[in-house]
Protein backbone atom coordinates (compact mmCIF):
# COMPACT_ATOMS: atom_id res chain seq x y z
CA UNK A 1 0.00 0.00 0.00
CA UNK A 2 2.61 2.51 1.08
CA UNK A 3 4.66 1.54 -1.93
CA UNK A 4 1.78 2.51 -4.22
CA UNK A 5 1.27 5.83 -2.45
CA UNK A 6 4.90 6.74 -2.96
CA UNK A 7 5.76 9.80 -4.98
CA UNK A 8 7.07 9.25 -8.48
CA UNK A 9 10.78 8.54 -8.52
CA UNK A 10 13.21 11.38 -7.86
CA UNK A 11 14.29 11.30 -11.47
CA UNK A 12 10.74 11.80 -12.69
CA UNK A 13 10.13 14.57 -10.16
CA UNK A 14 13.21 16.37 -11.43
CA UNK A 15 11.93 16.12 -14.96
CA UNK A 16 8.49 17.41 -13.99
CA UNK A 17 10.01 20.31 -12.07
CA UNK A 18 12.13 21.25 -15.05
CA UNK A 19 9.17 20.98 -17.41
CA UNK A 20 7.07 23.28 -15.24
CA UNK A 21 9.77 25.97 -15.26
CA UNK A 22 10.36 25.63 -19.00
CA UNK A 23 6.66 25.69 -19.88
CA UNK A 24 6.03 28.70 -17.64
CA UNK A 25 8.76 30.57 -19.46
CA UNK A 26 8.12 29.44 -23.01
CA UNK A 27 4.38 29.05 -23.19
CA UNK A 28 3.32 32.67 -23.81
CA UNK A 29 5.90 33.08 -26.57
CA UNK A 30 4.90 29.74 -28.10
CA UNK A 31 1.24 30.71 -28.03
CA UNK A 32 2.09 33.91 -29.91
CA UNK A 33 4.12 31.85 -32.39
CA UNK A 34 1.11 29.57 -33.03
CA UNK A 35 -1.16 32.61 -33.39
CA UNK A 36 1.20 34.17 -35.89
CA UNK A 37 1.01 31.07 -38.10
CA UNK A 38 -2.80 30.98 -38.24
CA UNK A 39 -4.92 32.50 -40.92
CA UNK A 40 -7.39 35.22 -40.02
CA UNK A 41 -10.32 32.92 -40.66
CA UNK A 42 -8.87 30.23 -38.42
CA UNK A 43 -8.53 32.79 -35.65
CA UNK A 44 -12.22 33.69 -35.94
CA UNK A 45 -13.23 30.06 -35.51
CA UNK A 46 -14.69 29.04 -32.14
CA UNK A 47 -13.70 27.12 -30.16
CA UNK A 48 -10.17 28.25 -30.78
CA UNK A 49 -7.57 25.90 -32.16
CA UNK A 50 -4.23 25.31 -30.53
CA UNK A 51 -2.06 24.13 -33.40
CA UNK A 52 -2.39 26.14 -36.60
CA UNK A 53 -4.50 23.96 -38.93
CA UNK A 54 -2.82 25.27 -42.06
CA UNK A 55 0.36 27.08 -41.04
CA UNK A 56 0.97 30.17 -43.13
CA UNK A 57 3.63 32.82 -43.28
CA UNK A 58 1.12 35.33 -44.65
CA UNK A 59 1.04 37.33 -41.43
CA UNK A 60 4.79 37.79 -41.62
CA UNK A 61 4.64 39.22 -45.10
CA UNK A 62 1.77 41.46 -43.97
CA UNK A 63 3.97 42.81 -41.16
CA UNK A 64 6.64 43.84 -43.63
CA UNK A 65 4.15 45.25 -46.10
CA UNK A 66 1.92 47.16 -43.67
CA UNK A 67 4.52 48.58 -41.33
CA UNK A 68 8.11 49.75 -41.70
CA UNK A 69 9.21 46.99 -39.34
CA UNK A 70 12.72 46.91 -40.77
CA UNK A 71 13.01 50.57 -39.92
CA UNK A 72 11.79 49.95 -36.34
CA UNK A 73 14.30 47.15 -36.06
CA UNK A 74 17.09 49.30 -37.43
CA UNK A 75 16.23 52.09 -34.97
CA UNK A 76 16.16 49.60 -32.09
CA UNK A 77 19.45 48.10 -33.20
CA UNK A 78 21.34 51.37 -33.65
CA UNK A 79 20.05 52.83 -30.39
CA UNK A 80 20.86 49.64 -28.48
CA UNK A 81 24.37 49.31 -29.95
CA UNK A 82 25.34 52.96 -29.46
CA UNK A 83 23.97 53.14 -25.92
CA UNK A 84 25.66 49.84 -25.04
CA UNK A 85 29.04 51.05 -26.27
CA UNK A 86 28.68 54.31 -24.39
CA UNK A 87 27.44 52.65 -21.22
CA UNK A 88 30.11 49.95 -21.09
CA UNK A 89 32.96 52.38 -21.78
CA UNK A 90 31.85 54.85 -19.18
CA UNK A 91 31.02 52.17 -16.59
CA UNK A 92 34.30 50.30 -17.13
CA UNK A 93 36.37 53.43 -16.56
CA UNK A 94 34.37 54.30 -13.46
CA UNK A 95 34.48 50.75 -12.08
CA UNK A 96 38.24 50.55 -12.60
CA UNK A 97 38.77 53.84 -10.81
CA UNK A 98 36.59 52.70 -7.93
CA UNK A 99 38.32 49.33 -7.52
CA UNK A 100 41.96 50.12 -8.23
CA UNK A 101 42.85 53.78 -8.02
CA UNK A 102 43.03 55.22 -4.55
CA UNK A 103 40.31 57.79 -4.89
CA UNK A 104 38.82 59.18 -1.71
CA UNK A 105 35.57 57.60 -0.43
CA UNK A 106 34.97 55.06 -3.24
CA UNK A 107 32.00 53.73 -1.34
CA UNK A 108 30.27 57.07 -1.22
CA UNK A 109 31.04 57.79 -4.87
CA UNK A 110 29.57 54.45 -5.92
CA UNK A 111 26.43 55.11 -3.88
CA UNK A 112 25.99 58.54 -5.42
CA UNK A 113 26.53 57.13 -8.90
CA UNK A 114 23.95 54.38 -8.34
CA UNK A 115 21.44 56.68 -6.67
CA UNK A 116 21.58 59.26 -9.46
CA UNK A 117 21.51 56.67 -12.23
CA UNK A 118 18.51 54.98 -10.60
CA UNK A 119 16.41 58.13 -10.63
CA UNK A 120 12.96 56.90 -11.66
CA UNK A 121 12.54 57.00 -15.43
CA UNK A 122 8.98 58.21 -15.20
CA UNK A 123 10.07 61.32 -13.28
CA UNK A 124 12.99 61.83 -15.64
CA UNK A 125 10.80 61.49 -18.71
CA UNK A 126 9.08 64.84 -18.14
CA UNK A 127 12.18 67.08 -18.05
CA UNK A 128 14.02 64.93 -20.61
CA UNK A 129 11.25 65.67 -23.06
CA UNK A 130 11.69 69.42 -22.63
CA UNK A 131 15.51 69.21 -22.66
CA UNK A 132 15.52 67.11 -25.85
CA UNK A 133 12.96 69.45 -27.34
CA UNK A 134 15.18 72.45 -26.65
CA UNK A 135 18.14 70.62 -28.17
CA UNK A 136 15.95 69.59 -31.12
CA UNK A 137 16.84 65.97 -30.49
CA UNK A 138 13.27 64.65 -30.19
CA UNK A 139 12.66 61.82 -32.64
CA UNK A 140 16.37 61.17 -33.11
CA UNK A 141 18.49 58.23 -31.97
CA UNK A 142 20.43 60.51 -29.62
CA UNK A 143 17.34 61.28 -27.56
CA UNK A 144 17.41 57.62 -26.53
CA UNK A 145 21.12 56.72 -26.68
CA UNK A 146 22.20 58.93 -23.76
CA UNK A 147 19.34 58.05 -21.38
CA UNK A 148 19.71 54.34 -22.16
CA UNK A 149 23.41 54.49 -21.35
CA UNK A 150 22.45 55.85 -17.93
CA UNK A 151 19.67 53.29 -17.55
CA UNK A 152 22.17 50.41 -17.64
CA UNK A 153 24.96 52.15 -15.77
CA UNK A 154 24.13 50.67 -12.33
CA UNK A 155 24.09 47.04 -13.44
CA UNK A 156 27.12 47.45 -15.74
CA UNK A 157 29.16 49.22 -13.07
CA UNK A 158 28.35 46.58 -10.47
CA UNK A 159 29.14 43.70 -12.84
CA UNK A 160 32.43 45.28 -13.88
CA UNK A 161 33.42 46.07 -10.29
CA UNK A 162 33.02 42.42 -9.37
CA UNK A 163 35.14 41.38 -12.38
CA UNK A 164 37.89 43.93 -11.69
CA UNK A 165 38.06 42.77 -8.09
CA UNK A 166 38.96 39.29 -9.32
CA UNK A 167 42.08 40.42 -11.16
CA UNK A 168 45.17 40.11 -9.01
CA UNK A 169 46.81 43.48 -8.43
CA UNK A 170 50.23 41.83 -8.94
CA UNK A 171 49.55 41.27 -12.63
CA UNK A 172 49.15 44.97 -13.20
CA UNK A 173 52.08 45.83 -10.99
CA UNK A 174 54.22 43.41 -12.97
CA UNK A 175 53.16 45.05 -16.21
CA UNK A 176 53.93 48.47 -14.77
CA UNK A 177 57.36 47.35 -13.57
CA UNK A 178 57.97 46.09 -17.12
CA UNK A 179 57.46 49.64 -18.27
CA UNK A 180 53.73 49.90 -18.94
CA UNK A 181 51.93 53.02 -17.85
CA UNK A 182 48.78 52.73 -15.74
CA UNK A 183 46.63 53.16 -18.84
CA UNK A 184 48.90 50.72 -20.69
CA UNK A 185 48.41 48.16 -17.93
CA UNK A 186 44.66 48.74 -18.06
CA UNK A 187 44.59 48.26 -21.81
CA UNK A 188 47.04 45.33 -22.16
CA UNK A 189 46.42 43.40 -18.96
CA UNK A 190 43.17 44.31 -17.26
CA UNK A 191 40.84 44.70 -20.23
CA UNK A 192 41.78 41.35 -21.88
CA UNK A 193 41.32 39.60 -18.54
CA UNK A 194 37.96 41.25 -17.93
CA UNK A 195 36.72 40.74 -21.48
CA UNK A 196 34.07 38.30 -20.21
CA UNK A 197 32.89 40.92 -17.72
CA UNK A 198 32.83 43.67 -20.30
CA UNK A 199 30.93 41.35 -22.59
CA UNK A 200 28.40 40.40 -19.90
CA UNK A 201 27.83 44.06 -19.06
CA UNK A 202 27.37 44.75 -22.77
CA UNK A 203 24.72 42.05 -23.19
CA UNK A 204 22.74 43.32 -20.21
CA UNK A 205 22.91 46.90 -21.49
CA UNK A 206 21.85 45.77 -24.97
CA UNK A 207 18.82 43.87 -23.68
CA UNK A 208 17.79 46.80 -21.46
CA UNK A 209 17.96 49.18 -24.40
CA UNK A 210 16.21 46.80 -26.79
CA UNK A 211 13.33 46.39 -24.31
CA UNK A 212 12.79 49.98 -23.15
CA UNK A 213 9.38 51.43 -23.89
CA UNK A 214 8.47 54.52 -21.86
CA UNK A 215 11.27 56.83 -23.04
CA UNK A 216 11.06 55.53 -26.60
CA UNK A 217 7.35 56.28 -26.61
CA UNK A 218 7.91 59.74 -25.19
CA UNK A 219 11.08 60.96 -26.87
CA UNK A 220 10.84 59.28 -30.29
CA UNK A 221 7.15 58.80 -31.09
CA UNK A 222 7.28 59.70 -34.78
CA UNK A 223 6.88 56.68 -37.05
CA UNK A 224 10.28 57.11 -38.69
CA UNK A 225 12.09 57.10 -35.36
CA UNK A 226 10.11 54.45 -33.48
CA UNK A 227 11.85 51.50 -31.91
CA UNK A 228 10.32 48.01 -32.04
CA UNK A 229 8.39 48.10 -28.73
CA UNK A 230 6.78 51.42 -29.66
CA UNK A 231 6.23 50.51 -33.29
CA UNK A 232 4.44 47.29 -32.41
CA UNK A 233 2.39 48.67 -29.52
CA UNK A 234 1.15 51.62 -31.56
CA UNK A 235 0.29 49.30 -34.42
CA UNK A 236 -3.42 49.82 -34.68
CA UNK A 237 -5.68 48.28 -37.21
CA UNK A 238 -8.53 50.27 -38.57
CA UNK A 239 -11.15 48.94 -36.15
CA UNK A 240 -9.51 46.38 -33.99
CA UNK A 241 -6.15 45.06 -33.02
CA UNK A 242 -4.98 42.74 -35.85
CA UNK A 243 -3.79 39.92 -33.61
CA UNK A 244 -2.26 37.57 -36.18
CA UNK A 245 -0.15 40.38 -37.60
CA UNK A 246 0.76 41.71 -34.15
CA UNK A 247 1.80 38.18 -33.19
CA UNK A 248 4.04 37.90 -36.22
CA UNK A 249 5.58 41.27 -35.42
CA UNK A 250 6.16 40.21 -31.81
CA UNK A 251 7.92 37.04 -32.96
CA UNK A 252 10.13 39.05 -35.31
CA UNK A 253 10.98 41.44 -32.47
CA UNK A 254 11.81 38.80 -29.87
CA UNK A 255 13.87 36.48 -32.10
CA UNK A 256 17.05 38.60 -31.77
CA UNK A 257 16.67 38.73 -27.99
CA UNK A 258 16.02 34.96 -27.86
CA UNK A 259 19.18 34.29 -29.84
CA UNK A 260 21.23 36.52 -27.55
CA UNK A 261 19.99 34.91 -24.34
CA UNK A 262 20.25 31.41 -25.81
CA UNK A 263 23.86 31.88 -26.89
CA UNK A 264 25.00 33.76 -23.79
CA UNK A 265 22.67 32.29 -21.17
CA UNK A 266 25.32 31.53 -18.57
CA UNK A 267 26.83 34.99 -18.85
CA UNK A 268 23.47 36.69 -18.63
CA UNK A 269 22.48 34.75 -15.53
CA UNK A 270 25.87 35.35 -13.94
CA UNK A 271 25.80 39.04 -14.73
CA UNK A 272 22.25 39.57 -13.54
CA UNK A 273 22.80 37.86 -10.25
CA UNK A 274 26.18 39.46 -9.59
CA UNK A 275 24.67 42.87 -10.29
CA UNK A 276 21.61 42.13 -8.22
CA UNK A 277 22.62 40.00 -5.29
CA UNK A 278 26.24 40.61 -4.51
CA UNK A 279 26.07 44.08 -6.03
CA UNK B 1 60.78 57.61 -0.19
CA UNK B 2 57.49 58.62 1.41
CA UNK B 3 57.35 61.71 -0.76
CA UNK B 4 57.78 59.58 -3.88
CA UNK B 5 55.01 57.23 -2.78
CA UNK B 6 52.62 60.06 -2.12
CA UNK B 7 53.35 61.56 -5.52
CA UNK B 8 52.51 58.21 -7.07
CA UNK B 9 49.36 58.16 -4.99
CA UNK B 10 48.50 61.65 -6.08
CA UNK B 11 48.90 60.77 -9.74
CA UNK B 12 46.75 57.68 -9.24
CA UNK B 13 44.12 59.78 -7.58
CA UNK B 14 44.18 62.25 -10.45
CA UNK B 15 43.79 59.42 -12.97
CA UNK B 16 40.96 57.96 -10.89
CA UNK B 17 39.07 61.21 -10.96
CA UNK B 18 39.68 61.50 -14.70
CA UNK B 19 38.26 58.00 -15.26
CA UNK B 20 35.19 58.80 -13.17
CA UNK B 21 34.59 62.04 -15.03
CA UNK B 22 32.80 60.61 -18.12
CA UNK B 23 30.30 58.73 -15.94
CA UNK B 24 29.50 61.82 -13.92
CA UNK B 25 29.37 64.02 -17.01
CA UNK B 26 26.79 61.65 -18.47
CA UNK B 27 24.81 61.66 -15.23
CA UNK B 28 24.95 65.43 -15.08
CA UNK B 29 23.59 65.79 -18.60
CA UNK B 30 20.96 63.06 -18.53
CA UNK B 31 19.82 63.19 -14.90
CA UNK B 32 21.00 66.18 -12.86
CA UNK B 33 20.32 68.98 -15.33
CA UNK B 34 16.88 67.55 -16.22
CA UNK B 35 16.09 67.25 -12.48
CA UNK B 36 16.94 70.93 -12.05
CA UNK B 37 14.57 71.66 -14.95
CA UNK B 38 11.94 69.39 -13.46
CA UNK B 39 11.93 71.15 -10.10
CA UNK B 40 11.84 74.58 -11.77
CA UNK B 41 8.96 73.55 -14.03
CA UNK B 42 7.01 72.13 -11.09
CA UNK B 43 6.71 75.65 -9.65
CA UNK B 44 5.51 77.20 -12.88
CA UNK B 45 2.55 77.15 -15.16
CA UNK B 46 3.83 75.57 -18.34
CA UNK B 47 1.33 74.36 -20.89
CA UNK B 48 2.60 73.63 -24.36
CA UNK B 49 -0.97 74.02 -25.56
CA UNK B 50 -0.81 77.66 -24.51
CA UNK B 51 2.61 78.77 -25.73
CA UNK B 52 1.70 82.45 -25.53
CA UNK B 53 1.78 82.25 -21.75
CA UNK B 54 5.23 83.09 -20.42
CA UNK B 55 5.45 80.05 -18.12
CA UNK B 56 4.81 82.18 -15.00
CA UNK B 57 6.21 81.19 -11.63
CA UNK B 58 3.26 80.17 -9.47
CA UNK B 59 4.96 78.86 -6.34
CA UNK B 60 3.29 75.92 -4.70
CA UNK B 61 0.05 76.25 -6.64
CA UNK B 62 0.66 73.01 -8.55
CA UNK B 63 1.43 71.19 -5.33
CA UNK B 64 -1.76 72.52 -3.74
CA UNK B 65 -3.66 71.38 -6.81
CA UNK B 66 -2.11 67.91 -6.49
CA UNK B 67 -3.31 67.53 -2.92
CA UNK B 68 -6.90 68.03 -4.03
CA UNK B 69 -6.59 66.06 -7.29
CA UNK B 70 -8.87 63.08 -6.95
CA UNK B 71 -7.49 61.37 -10.05
CA UNK B 72 -3.99 61.57 -8.58
CA UNK B 73 -5.12 59.89 -5.38
CA UNK B 74 -6.90 57.21 -7.37
CA UNK B 75 -3.80 56.60 -9.47
CA UNK B 76 -1.72 56.46 -6.29
CA UNK B 77 -4.13 53.97 -4.81
CA UNK B 78 -3.99 51.78 -7.95
CA UNK B 79 -0.20 51.92 -7.93
CA UNK B 80 -0.18 50.89 -4.28
CA UNK B 81 -2.50 48.01 -5.06
CA UNK B 82 -0.16 46.83 -7.82
CA UNK B 83 2.74 47.03 -5.37
CA UNK B 84 0.85 45.15 -2.65
CA UNK B 85 -0.26 42.38 -5.01
CA UNK B 86 2.58 41.99 -7.50
CA UNK B 87 5.62 42.40 -5.24
CA UNK B 88 4.89 39.44 -2.96
CA UNK B 89 3.23 37.64 -5.89
CA UNK B 90 6.26 37.86 -8.13
CA UNK B 91 8.70 36.95 -5.38
CA UNK B 92 6.55 33.99 -4.29
CA UNK B 93 6.24 32.70 -7.86
CA UNK B 94 9.94 33.39 -8.33
CA UNK B 95 10.73 31.36 -5.22
CA UNK B 96 8.62 28.49 -6.52
CA UNK B 97 10.37 28.58 -9.89
CA UNK B 98 13.79 28.82 -8.25
CA UNK B 99 13.07 25.79 -6.05
CA UNK B 100 11.89 23.81 -9.08
CA UNK B 101 14.90 24.92 -11.11
CA UNK B 102 17.41 24.08 -8.36
CA UNK B 103 17.78 20.43 -9.38
CA UNK B 104 20.63 18.46 -10.89
CA UNK B 105 19.30 18.52 -14.44
CA UNK B 106 21.35 16.67 -17.01
CA UNK B 107 20.32 19.13 -19.73
CA UNK B 108 20.36 22.58 -18.23
CA UNK B 109 19.40 24.93 -21.05
CA UNK B 110 15.60 24.45 -21.26
CA UNK B 111 15.21 25.37 -17.60
CA UNK B 112 17.66 28.25 -17.73
CA UNK B 113 16.07 29.67 -20.86
CA UNK B 114 12.65 29.17 -19.30
CA UNK B 115 13.77 31.45 -16.49
CA UNK B 116 15.49 33.94 -18.78
CA UNK B 117 12.90 34.40 -21.49
CA UNK B 118 10.30 36.31 -19.44
CA UNK B 119 13.10 38.53 -18.13
CA UNK B 120 14.38 39.27 -21.63
CA UNK B 121 10.96 40.02 -23.06
CA UNK B 122 10.06 43.73 -23.15
CA UNK B 123 7.44 44.51 -20.48
CA UNK B 124 5.17 45.98 -23.09
CA UNK B 125 5.29 42.75 -25.14
CA UNK B 126 4.33 40.77 -22.05
CA UNK B 127 1.40 43.17 -21.76
CA UNK B 128 0.40 42.59 -25.38
CA UNK B 129 0.67 38.81 -25.05
CA UNK B 130 -1.48 38.74 -21.94
CA UNK B 131 -3.97 41.11 -23.53
CA UNK B 132 -4.32 38.45 -26.20
CA UNK B 133 -4.70 35.73 -23.54
CA UNK B 134 -7.49 37.69 -21.83
CA UNK B 135 -9.22 38.72 -25.05
CA UNK B 136 -12.98 38.15 -24.77
CA UNK B 137 -13.76 35.92 -27.75
CA UNK B 138 -10.58 34.33 -28.99
CA UNK B 139 -8.56 34.63 -25.81
CA UNK B 140 -7.09 31.49 -24.33
CA UNK B 141 -8.39 32.20 -20.83
CA UNK B 142 -12.05 32.53 -21.77
CA UNK B 143 -11.87 29.52 -24.06
CA UNK B 144 -10.38 27.50 -21.22
CA UNK B 145 -13.19 28.72 -18.94
CA UNK B 146 -15.81 27.64 -21.50
CA UNK B 147 -14.07 24.31 -21.94
CA UNK B 148 -14.36 23.51 -18.22
CA UNK B 149 -18.00 24.65 -18.24
CA UNK B 150 -17.80 28.19 -16.89
CA UNK B 151 -18.98 31.35 -18.59
CA UNK B 152 -16.51 33.75 -20.19
CA UNK B 153 -15.53 36.99 -18.45
CA UNK B 154 -15.10 40.46 -19.92
CA UNK B 155 -11.61 40.66 -18.50
CA UNK B 156 -10.28 43.94 -19.78
CA UNK B 157 -13.41 46.08 -19.69
CA UNK B 158 -14.40 45.65 -16.04
CA UNK B 159 -12.53 47.14 -13.14
CA UNK B 160 -11.88 44.05 -10.98
CA UNK B 161 -11.11 41.56 -13.75
CA UNK B 162 -8.90 44.08 -15.56
CA UNK B 163 -6.88 44.63 -12.39
CA UNK B 164 -6.61 40.88 -11.93
CA UNK B 165 -5.48 40.29 -15.52
CA UNK B 166 -2.84 43.02 -15.30
CA UNK B 167 -1.52 41.60 -12.03
CA UNK B 168 -1.22 38.14 -13.60
CA UNK B 169 0.80 39.59 -16.48
CA UNK B 170 3.06 41.62 -14.17
CA UNK B 171 3.66 38.70 -11.84
CA UNK B 172 4.50 36.35 -14.72
CA UNK B 173 6.88 38.82 -16.31
CA UNK B 174 8.67 39.99 -13.18
CA UNK B 175 8.90 36.66 -11.35
CA UNK B 176 11.70 35.51 -13.62
CA UNK B 177 14.18 38.07 -12.35
CA UNK B 178 13.23 37.17 -8.78
CA UNK B 179 13.68 33.50 -9.67
CA UNK B 180 17.18 34.10 -11.06
CA UNK B 181 18.23 36.04 -7.98
CA UNK B 182 16.74 33.43 -5.64
CA UNK B 183 18.23 30.53 -7.60
CA UNK B 184 21.68 32.10 -7.23
CA UNK B 185 20.93 32.37 -3.51
CA UNK B 186 19.81 28.74 -3.30
CA UNK B 187 23.01 27.57 -4.91
CA UNK B 188 25.11 29.17 -2.18
CA UNK B 189 23.45 27.11 0.57
CA UNK B 190 25.92 24.35 1.57
CA UNK B 191 24.60 20.84 0.85
CA UNK B 192 26.08 19.63 4.13
CA UNK B 193 23.35 21.49 6.02
CA UNK B 194 20.69 19.36 4.35
CA UNK B 195 22.70 16.18 4.84
CA UNK B 196 23.01 16.93 8.56
CA UNK B 197 19.28 17.66 8.78
CA UNK B 198 18.57 14.40 6.96
CA UNK B 199 20.63 12.50 9.50
CA UNK B 200 18.68 14.18 12.29
CA UNK B 201 15.46 12.97 10.66
CA UNK B 202 14.10 16.35 9.56
CA UNK B 203 11.38 16.16 6.91
CA UNK B 204 11.69 18.01 3.58
CA UNK B 205 9.15 20.51 4.86
CA UNK B 206 11.14 21.15 8.05
CA UNK B 207 14.32 21.50 5.98
CA UNK B 208 12.62 24.16 3.87
CA UNK B 209 11.49 26.18 6.90
CA UNK B 210 14.57 25.68 9.04
CA UNK B 211 17.34 25.84 6.43
CA UNK B 212 16.25 27.10 3.01
CA UNK B 213 14.15 30.09 4.01
CA UNK B 214 16.52 31.51 6.66
CA UNK B 215 19.56 31.07 4.39
CA UNK B 216 17.69 32.62 1.50
CA UNK B 217 16.50 35.64 3.47
CA UNK B 218 19.10 38.12 2.10
CA UNK B 219 18.28 37.15 -1.50
CA UNK B 220 14.54 37.36 -0.80
CA UNK B 221 14.96 40.84 0.64
CA UNK B 222 16.95 42.00 -2.39
CA UNK B 223 14.29 40.56 -4.72
CA UNK B 224 11.48 42.21 -2.75
CA UNK B 225 13.12 45.63 -2.69
CA UNK B 226 14.13 45.50 -6.33
CA UNK B 227 10.62 44.49 -7.34
CA UNK B 228 9.12 47.26 -5.21
CA UNK B 229 11.25 49.90 -6.90
CA UNK B 230 10.10 48.74 -10.32
CA UNK B 231 6.49 48.18 -9.20
CA UNK B 232 5.92 51.78 -8.17
CA UNK B 233 6.89 52.77 -11.71
CA UNK B 234 4.40 50.36 -13.32
CA UNK B 235 3.55 51.66 -16.76
CA UNK B 236 4.17 49.35 -19.72
CA UNK B 237 1.93 46.40 -18.91
CA UNK B 238 -1.30 48.29 -18.01
CA UNK B 239 -0.57 50.67 -20.89
CA UNK B 240 -0.51 47.74 -23.31
CA UNK B 241 -3.43 45.85 -21.75
CA UNK B 242 -6.03 48.49 -20.88
CA UNK B 243 -4.41 51.91 -21.37
CA UNK B 244 -5.71 52.66 -17.87
CA UNK B 245 -9.29 51.70 -18.62
CA UNK B 246 -12.12 51.11 -18.13
CA UNK B 247 -12.31 54.82 -17.34
CA UNK B 248 -9.29 55.38 -15.12
CA UNK B 249 -9.82 52.17 -13.17
CA UNK B 250 -6.38 50.65 -13.83
CA UNK B 251 -4.42 53.86 -14.28
CA UNK B 252 -1.11 54.05 -12.39
CA UNK B 253 0.80 57.13 -11.24
CA UNK B 254 3.25 56.71 -14.08
CA UNK B 255 0.42 56.56 -16.63
CA UNK B 256 -1.23 59.63 -15.14
CA UNK B 257 2.04 61.57 -15.33
CA UNK B 258 2.54 60.46 -18.92
CA UNK B 259 -0.99 61.51 -19.87
CA UNK B 260 -0.71 64.87 -18.13
CA UNK B 261 2.58 65.81 -19.77
CA UNK B 262 2.78 64.06 -23.11
CA UNK B 263 -0.90 63.80 -24.07
CA UNK B 264 -2.27 66.98 -22.44
CA UNK B 265 1.07 68.83 -22.67
CA UNK B 266 0.66 70.31 -19.17
CA UNK B 267 4.34 70.33 -18.19
CA UNK B 268 3.96 72.44 -15.07
CA UNK B 269 1.51 70.17 -13.32
CA UNK B 270 3.08 67.03 -14.81
CA UNK B 271 6.43 68.09 -13.33
CA UNK B 272 4.84 68.48 -9.92
CA UNK B 273 3.44 64.96 -10.16
CA UNK B 274 6.86 63.68 -11.25
CA UNK B 275 8.54 65.36 -8.27
CA UNK B 276 6.04 63.77 -5.88
CA UNK B 277 6.61 60.42 -7.54
CA UNK B 278 10.37 60.84 -7.23
CA UNK B 279 10.14 61.55 -3.51
CA UNK B 280 8.17 58.36 -3.01
CA UNK B 281 10.64 56.22 -4.93
CA UNK B 282 13.73 57.91 -3.44
CA UNK B 283 12.73 56.54 -0.07
CA UNK B 284 12.55 53.03 -1.50
CA UNK B 285 15.77 53.37 -3.50
CA UNK B 286 17.69 54.44 -0.41
CA UNK B 287 16.51 51.32 1.37
CA UNK B 288 17.69 49.25 -1.60
CA UNK B 289 21.11 50.88 -1.66
CA UNK B 290 21.55 50.35 2.05
CA UNK B 291 21.19 46.64 1.38
CA UNK B 292 23.53 46.42 -1.58
CA UNK B 293 26.21 48.92 -0.64
CA UNK B 294 29.69 47.62 0.04
CA UNK B 295 33.22 48.88 -0.25
CA UNK B 296 34.25 48.40 -3.89
CA UNK B 297 37.98 48.61 -3.10
CA UNK B 298 37.77 45.97 -0.37
CA UNK B 299 37.81 42.96 -2.69
CA UNK B 300 35.44 40.08 -2.63
CA UNK B 301 34.24 38.50 0.58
Amino acid sequence: MTAMMKFPSAKKMTLIAGAVVAINGFFPALWILFTSLKTESELMRLPITIWPAAPTLGNYTRVFVDQPIFLFMWNSFVVAVLSTLLCVTVSALAAYALVRLRIPAPNLILSVLLAVAMFPLISLMVPLFSVMRDLQLLNTWWALVFPYAVLSMPVCTLVLISFFQDIPRDLENAAMIDGCSRIGALWHVVIPLTAPGVFTAGILAFVNAWDEFLLALTLAPRVASRTLPVGITLYQGEFSFPWPIISAALIIAIVPICIIIAVFQERVVGGLTSGGVKG
Amino acid sequence: MTAKLSSLERSERRLGIALLAPAFALLAGVVLYPIYNLIRMSFSENKLTEPWLAKPWIGFENYAKAMGDERLWEATWHTLLYVIVTVPGAVALGLGLALLANQPFRVKWPVRLGLLLPWALPLVFAGLIFRWFFEYQQGLVNNALIWIGLSPVNWLTQEGPAFFAICVAIIWKTSSFAALVLLAGLQTIPKSLYEAAEVDGASKWQQFWEITLPMLKPAIIVALIFRTITAIQTFDIPKAMTDGGPGNATETLAMYIHKTTIDSLDFGYGSTLAVLMFIASAILTSIYLRHTRRDPSAGRH
